[in-house]
């Protein structure tokens, strides 16, 4: 969770600093749904992501440094700088792929799921995506593929209540109700909450239990997003937040929180953590300085791997 | 050994002699379980293979996307959609994720899937069952799109698919379904980025593909018997489009007529045309011609459709046109040509 937050902590300066021209969605405050989620997963399930990954990747045990090179447009990024921010992956670790269109990733990690059950094969696919994505049709309709299939599919809203600044309230009946739509496609549906790392994970460890078994499950997380839709900035100039006031943002904080158990557990003391948040902090800066000076992709690239071969 | 098939036999052999050696290969589609699934194309498939022949939600997005996942995931997924409209519903998942997906992610991430298509004519099925957007698929980069014209073809371009690594769009025009040829019983492959030449001629190029094909092989038989050789070339592809196998047959012989079952505006025709013009402008000795649907939907009335389609009457009118000769053809078709899908036997030379 440290290294998510700090990566993009330190990412921040060196955006506003350079014209860095990849896309971002930061996922400053998320932090702790991807880390519950994936602290649940064995080396050989799967995770699908969004738009907003970098916290999902890193969690499933992504490299930081193919990271910040593929948001530089670098050789060495995860996608050889043909992605960008808003595609992640490193199949290495089974992190399997990032795409931002709505919903897209839903029938995608179905898929994945349901290629692992006609191979007899019992690792669980997570898919990760917003209250926005949500509400796209694709969506109900995977939950319906796999409900009827029986796949080990988890999937994971992170609802942060904003399609970009739209509210819920603005999109959704008062009556509206994603638990009755899950369960009345025959899934199981679960809710946690996502600025509590210890929540996420139990609700997690009951949800990839569940999956394992062929039950398809949807995990929503209530969180919140402390910056903007898509640029490194704080934004509550904008005046659209409701709940989520700067001060309930900070109240909330999941590592500020966590920190307080581990401290009032006396799993670790106030110095071991100050030290382990340092030392992150020092690595998200060398791997943003290695990032920097690694090589672009030679402009031929540009046409190469349109089709695999 | 060669058997006389049509062109849905094809494809189901095709479908089966795969399944029979790949276990990875799976079909999935709405109505694909039927005894005579998918207008035959998947007949008594169900019952060899129970669990790879995949009735599904009626939900296109989702099933399309599925059959992505599954691609990437080792399986190598035929999806069906028995009319273009519905496919139309997947849109994001062929277009923008199973096109995309190897190059965005920087290469090494193959989408071994097949998304088999019907489009084009058929009587009675009017605007919203017949549209034939070979252009839509054609112009993106990352599928490799093919169209088969006759059941050899159908079979060949098939078996070359399941073996390919990237995704393929597969569209089958429903008008050639009851065609028919003799066609090998042992599996073999055709080529998914080479256009053929169907017909060797020397006055001009007819080039077209898809259901183009039985109307330029009929107006070429029409034509023989005058004197008047035609060479026709069955694109086969159209992402990539094999432009120099045209660029050849035109510096050959001079003339050029494009033959679209589909829109005029952005047909298949006007790209052939116009990289022809720039790489070959020297070739030609007399203006291209593009011989395609007005750009109206496609209507259900046959008085309508009989003035939507074009026939082997308006290439054959075209081919003097480009030879500068004035005759006239005073050819009527029957109702039966104008409405009822072909039942050509390739191999009869009809």
């Amino acid at each position: 969770m440290l290294l998510i937050r700090h990566l993009e902590q330190q990412l921040v300066d060196y955006y506003l600093k350079n014209k860095i021209m990849s896309f971002v969605h930061f996922y400053v405050g998320q932090e702790a749904v991807a880390a519950g989620i994936c602290d649940n997963l064995r080396p050989d399930d799967k995770v699908f992501g969004n738009h907003r990954s970098h916290g999902h990747y890193l969690a499933k045990g992504g490299d930081p440094l193919a990271l910040v090179s593929e948001l530089l447009g670098k050789a060495n990024g995860c996608c050889h700088g043909k992605g960008g921010s808003m595609h992640m992956i490193d199949k290495s670790v089974r992190f399997m792929g990032s795409t931002p269109i709505l919903g897209s990733v839903a029938p995608i990690a179905t898929g994945s799921a349901f290629a692992s059950k006609l191979l007899g094969k019992d690792d669980v696919t997570v898919g990760f995506f917003g209250d926005g994505a949500s509400e796209e049709g694709i969506v109900s309709e995977s939950i319906n593929f796999a409900a009827l299939n029986k796949l080990p599919l988890l999937l994971v809203i992170e609802n942060n209540l904003y399609s970009v600044i739209s509210k819920l309230g603005d999109r959704r009946s008062p009556k509206h109700s994603t638990k009755k739509i899950v369960t009345g496609l025959g899934a199981t549906y679960l809710q946690a909450d996502g600025n509590n790392y210890a929540d996420v994970h139990h609700h997690a460890n009951k949800a990839v239990s569940l999956a394992r078994q062929g039950s398809p499950v949807v995990l929503e997380c209530i969180v919140y997003r402390h910056m903007a839709h898509s640029a490194p900035i704080f934004d509550d100039k904008a005046c659209y937040r409701e709940v989520d006031t700067f001060e309930e943002r900070v109240k909330q904080c999941p590592i500020s929180r966590l920190r307080e158990t581990i401290e009032e557990k006396a799993i670790m003391t106030t110095a071991e953590l100050d030290a382990l948040e340092s030392a992150t902090i020092e690595r998200c800066k060398q791997t943003i300085i290695d990032a920097s000076v690694s090589p672009f992709p030679q402009t031929s690239e540009l046409l190469t791997d349109v089709y695999a071969q | 050994m060669h058997n006389n098939i049509s062109f849905t036999d094809a494809i189901q052999q095709a479908t089966l002699q795969a399944m029979e050696v790949d276990p990875t290969v799976f079909v999935m589609g709405l109505g694909v379980s039927y005894a005579n699934g998918a207008d035959g194309t998947t007949k008594g498939l169900k019952q060899k293979f129970p669990d790879r022949i995949l009735d599904t939600p009626v939900s296109e997005a989702a099933v399309t996307g599925a059959g992505v996942g599954a691609a990437i995931s080792g399986m190598r997924p035929i999806i069906h959609h028995g009319r273009v409209e519905f496919a139309l519903f997947a849109i994001d998942q062929i277009v923008t994720q199973a096109a995309k997906w190897n190059y965005m992610f920087g290469g090494g991430n193959p989408v071994p899937i097949i998304f088999r298509i019907a489009v084009g004519r058929q009587w009675g099925n009017g605007p919203q069952h017949t549209q034939a957007l070979y252009s839509l698929f054609g112009s993106v980069p990352g599928l490799k799109v093919v169209v088969p014209s006759s059941p050899a073809s159908a079979k060949g371009l098939l078996a070359a698919a399941l073996k390919d690594v990237n995704p393929v769009v597969y569209l089958e025009p429903r008008w050639l379904y009851g065609t028919r040829e003799n066609v090998a019983e042992a599996p073999y492959t055709q080529d998914l980025g080479s256009a053929v030449t169907v017909r060797e001629g020397t006055d001009l190029t007819v080039v077209t593909y898809g259901d183009g094909l039985v109307e330029a092989l009929r107006a070429e038989r029409f034509l023989r018997e005058r004197r008047i050789s035609m060479e026709i070339i069955d694109l086969v592809s159209l992402q990539p489009i094999d432009h120099a196998a045209v660029l050849r047959s035109v510096k050959k012989t001079g003339r050029l007529i494009t033959f679209d079952t589909t829109n005029s505006s952005f047909c298949v025709g006007s790209e052939i045309i116009a990289k022809c013009c720039q790489q070959g402008l020297g070739f030609f000795k007399a203006s291209p011609i593009s011989i395609a649907c007005p750009d109206v939907p496609c209507p259900t009335s046959t008085v309508l459709s009989a003035a939507f389609y074009p026939t082997k009457v308006d290439l054959i009118r075209q081919v003097y046109v480009a030879l500068g000769l004035q005759e006239v053809v005073a050819e009527s078709l029957s109702f039966d040509y104008l409405h009822l899908s072909p039942k050509f036997d390739f191999s009869k030379n009809e």
